[in-house]
C-alpha cells in the first residue's frame, strides 16, 4: 500500500500548522472535530502549550452533527466564544469528518464574521495534508488581512516567513535570529509567525527583504513580491560563515530588488543526505559544505516545489521510497529526525535532528541550536 | 460567465433539457460547459453520443498526474463536457463525489482554461446531503433551475430542492432562477406548477411536453434539435434556453 507509514511517524497534520502559526497571534482557533482531538494539534505538536497562552478550541463535533449538518452549534459557539475574549481574529479550520461531509467552511466563516463583527478566516484543512500547507495558508491569510503599505524603515528590514516550533526549535531561534540580524546590520521587523506579535507583522510591508525560513513562508512571500515589491530570500542562518553569507545575499537582494531561492552547495558526490522540510535542509547542507566541506543530499518529504532543490536532491513522500533511495545512495551519514532510525541503512551513522512535526516531545531535550551557532562540532 | 444548475427529481429529464440547452446556445455561438454531477454519469451522453471518462475514475486511475484533457471531452457540436462520476451503487460515498470532483475541476483550472460564457451543472435530483448542494454553493451556480412535472414525487423533491436554496440565502449561495415544467400529462398540471412556483416567489420559465421526438432522439443519442430540429418540443427547448438567459439578465 502506497503511502502508508509501517515504521516511521507521519507528519503534524495541516490543522496542526494552522494552530501553530496562528498561536501567538492574538486570535481565536477553533477546528471543526470531535471532542479531545485539540491534544493533537495543539498539545502534542505545540511546545508552547504549557507557556503561552492561546485561545484554541475544538468544536466537539458529534456523530449526530455530522449527520445532521448542524452547522448553527459551531456559528453559535464560535461566536459566543468570541463575544467573552474578544479576540484579534477568527481561524476557523476543518479535519476529515467534515471533509467528509462538505461543511463549507467559506459559507461558516463569514456567517461567523456577520454575526460577531470579528474578521474571520476560513480555512481549507482536513487533516489529510501536512503542517507544511496548513501553516502556509494560514500566514498568507495573515499577510493579506493585516499587512498594509507603510513607510520603509531606515535600515535593511526583514521579516523571517513561515517559522513556527514544528520546524524550528521554540525556545532560544528567536533571540538567536535577532541576534544575526543585529551583527549583520539587518534590521529584524517581524517573524512570521514565532516570538512576534501581530503589530510587529502589520508592520511587516516596512521591510526591505523578507527572508523565507520554510516552505510554509512561501506563498507570504510571494504575496508580498507582487503586492508591495518586497523581494525574498530563501534560507535559515546556520552555523556562523555560512549565516554571514546568507546575510551579504540580504543585503544584495535589498539593493538589486530580485530574490534568491537557491543556496552554495557542493555539486560533487554526496556521502551524507540530510532528510527533512526543504529550506531547512537545503540551507544546512549549504552550511555543511562552507562551514566543514562535506557535500549532501537531501531528501524532502513535504510539499515544497523542484525550483528550491538541486538536481541530486529528491522529493520522496513515502516511507517505501524514502527507504529505497538512501539504499541505493547507501550514504555515510544520514541527519534526520532520530525516528528515521528505522528506515536508515544498518551501519549508517544517523546524526538526529528533531523536528517537532515529526517526533513531537520525545527528543525536545536533545534539540540543538544551530542558528548563527558553532555547527562544527555537532555534525562532526 | 453565467453558471447555473439545473436539479429535479431522478428521471425528469434534467440531462435531456441540459444537453438540449447547451447545444443550442452553442448554436447561438457561445462557450458552454456542461458539468454531470449524478453518480449515474450520463448527463453529457446525447451531446457526445458515448459514455465519457468520470473524473473520479481518472482521478482514481491516475491520481495527481490527472490532466485537464484526461478530464474534459469536446462534443462534436461544441459543448464542452465534463462527468463527475461516483461510486457504484450501494457503497462509498456519492456526496463526496461531487465535491472532490469539481474541487479537482477548480485546481486543475477548468474555467480559466476553457473560458466558458455558460456552465450548466446537471445535479443529481434530491439534496440529501452536502455533496449534492456543492454546485449552488458560492463559485459555482449563480442560479438554480427546477425541472418538474406535474407528478406528486417530482413535485415534493422540486420542492426540496426549492427550500434547500432558501435555507442557503444568508450563505451567498445560488439562487432560485425558475421552474422548468417538463409535462407529463397529469391533470391540472401547469396550475400545479404555479403553485410550486408561486410558493417560492418564483416563476416558470418554460416548459416542454412529452414528446416521442425526445424519445426517439434519445435512442439515437441525439439532442432533439439534432435529430429533429423542426419539431415542437425542439422549438420549446429553445425558449426554455431563451428563458434561462433572460433570468440573468
Ligand atoms: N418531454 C419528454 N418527452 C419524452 N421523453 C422525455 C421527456 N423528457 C425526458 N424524457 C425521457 O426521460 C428519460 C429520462 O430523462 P433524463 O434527462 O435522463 O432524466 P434525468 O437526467 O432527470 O435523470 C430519458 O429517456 C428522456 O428521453
Ligand atoms: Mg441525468
Amino acid at each position: 500500500m502506497k503511502n502508508a507509514s509501517k515504521m516511521i511517524p507521519c507528519y503534524s497534520a495541516d490543522t496542526a500548522g494552522v494552530c501553530s502559526a496562528m498561536y501567538e497571534l492574538g486570535g481565536m482557533t477553533v477546528t471543526h472535530d470531535a471532542s479531545g482531538c485539540n491534544s493533537t494539534y495543539s498539545t502534542h505538536d505545540e511546545p508552547r502549550w504549557y507557556d503561552i497562552r492561546s485561545d484554541i478550541f475544538i468544536s466537539a463535533l458529534t456523530e449526530m452533527d455530522a449527520i445532521m449538518g448542524t452547522d448553527e452549534k459551531l456559528i453559535s459557539d464560535t461566536v459566543k466564544a468570541a463575544e467573552d475574549l474578544h479576540p484579534k481574529f477568527i481561524t476557523l479550520c476543518g479535519s476529515p469528518m467534515p471533509m467528509m461531509t462538505g461543511t463549507d467552511f467559506d459559507a461558516i466563516a463569514e456567517e461567523v464574521e456577520r454575526r460577531s463583527g470579528i474578521r474571520t478566516f476560513a480555512m481549507h484543512t482536513n487533516g489529510t495534508h501536512s503542517y507544511i500547507d496548513g501553516a502556509s495558508e494560514a500566514m498568507l491569510a495573515v499577510v493579506t488581512e493585516f499587512v498594509n503599505e507603510c513607510p520603509k524603515a531606515d535600515g535593511i528590514g526583514v521579516n523571517i516567513l513561515g517559522m513556527t516550533p514544528l520546524d524550528f526549535k521554540w525556545r532560544g531561534t528567536s533571540d538567536l535570529m535577532k541576534k544575526w540580524l543585529g551583527e549583520s546590520g539587518l534590521e529584524y521587523i517581524s517573524c512570521l509567525a514565532m516570538g512576534s506579535t501581530l503589530d510587529e507583522i502589520k508592520n511587516a510591508a516596512s521591510a526591505k527583504v523578507n527572508l523565507v525560513v520554510s516552505y510554509a513562508g512561501m506563498a507570504s512571500a510571494e504575496y508580498m513580491k507582487d503586492k508591495f515589491g518586497i523581494p525574498y530570500v530563501c534560507g535559515v542562518p546556520f552555523g556562523i560563515r555560512a549565516a554571514e553569507s546568507l546575510a551579504d545575499t540580504i543585503k544584495k537582494a535589498a539593493e538589486s530588488g530580485s530574490s534568491v531561492l537557491l543556496a552554495e552547495r557542493s555539486t560533487d558526490t554526496c556521502d551524507t543526505v540530510i532528510i527533512g522540510e526543504s529550506i531547512n535542509a537545503v540551507f544546512l547542507s549549504s552550511a555543511l559544505y562552507q562551514e566543514l566541506g562535506i557535500s549532501s543530499s537531501v531528501i524532502c518529504p513535504l510539499p515544497t516545489e523542484t525550483r528550491l532543490l538541486n538536481s541530486c536532491d529528491a522529493e520522496y513522500l513515502a516511507e517505501e521510497d524514502i527507504e529505497k533511495a538512501l539504499k541505493e545512495l547507501s550514504p555515510k551519514t544520514v541527519i534526520a529526525d532520530p525516528l528515521y532510525k528505522s528506515v536508515i541503512p544498518k551501519g549508517t551513522r544517523l546524526i538526529g535532528l528533531p523536528q517537532f512535526a515529526f517526533s513531537g516531545r520525545c527528543f525536545e531535550k536533545h534539540m540543538p541550536d544551530l542558528i548563527y551557532t558553532d555547527i562544527k562540532e555537532y555534525f562532526k | 460567465m453565467i453558471k447555473l444548475a439545473i436539479y429535479g427529481k431522478g428521471g425528469i429529464g434534467k440531462s435531456t433539457i441540459s444537453s438540449n440547452i447547451s447545444a443550442e446556445l452553442t448554436r447561438r455561438g457561445m462557450k458552454v460547459m456542461q458539468i454531470g454531477c449524478d453518480p449515474k454519469a450520463d448527463s453529457t451522453s446525447l451531446l457526445c453520443g458515448k459514455r465519457i471518462p468520470t473524473v473520479l475514475d481518472l482521478t482514481r486511475e491516475k491520481g495527481s498526474r490527472l490532466t485537464l484533457d484526461d478530464a474534459v471531452y469536446e462534443s462534436p457540436s461544441g459543448v464542452v463536457c465534463v462527468e463527475a462520476g461516483g461510486p457504484v451503487p450501494g457503497v462509498g460515498c456519492a456526496g463526496r463525489g461531487i465535491i472532490n470532483a469539481l474541487e479537482t475541476l477548480k485546481k486543475l483550472g477548468a474555467y480559466d482554461v476553457y473560458k466558458p460564457d455558460v456552465v450548466i451543472y446537471d445535479v443529481l435530483g434530491d439534496v440529501v446531503c452536502g455533496g449534492f448542494s456543492m454546485p449552488m454553493r458560492k463559485g459555482y451556480a449563480d442560479k438554480v433551475f427546477v425541472v418538474t412535472s406535474g407528478e406528486k414525487m417530482s413535485k415534493y423533491a422540486a420542492a426540496n430542492i426549492c427550500m434547500a436554496v432558501e435555507n442557503f440565502r444568508d450563505r451567498g449561495y445560488a439562487s432560485l432562477g425558475g421552474i422548468i415544467l417538463n409535462r407529463r400529462g397529469v391533470r391540472d398540471e401547469d396550475e400545479q406548477a404555479k403553485e410550486l412556483a408561486d410558493d417560492f416567489h418564483t416563476s416558470i420559465i418554460g416548459t416542454l411536453d412529452r414528446s416521442e421526438e425526445i424519445q426517439l432522439a434519445d435512442e439515437q443519442q441525439k439532442t432533439v434539435s439534432e435529430a429533429f430540429p423542426e419539431c415542437k418540443a425542439a422549438k420549446q427547448l429553445s425558449l426554455i434556453a431563451d428563458g434561462v438567459l433572460a433570468s440573468f439578465k
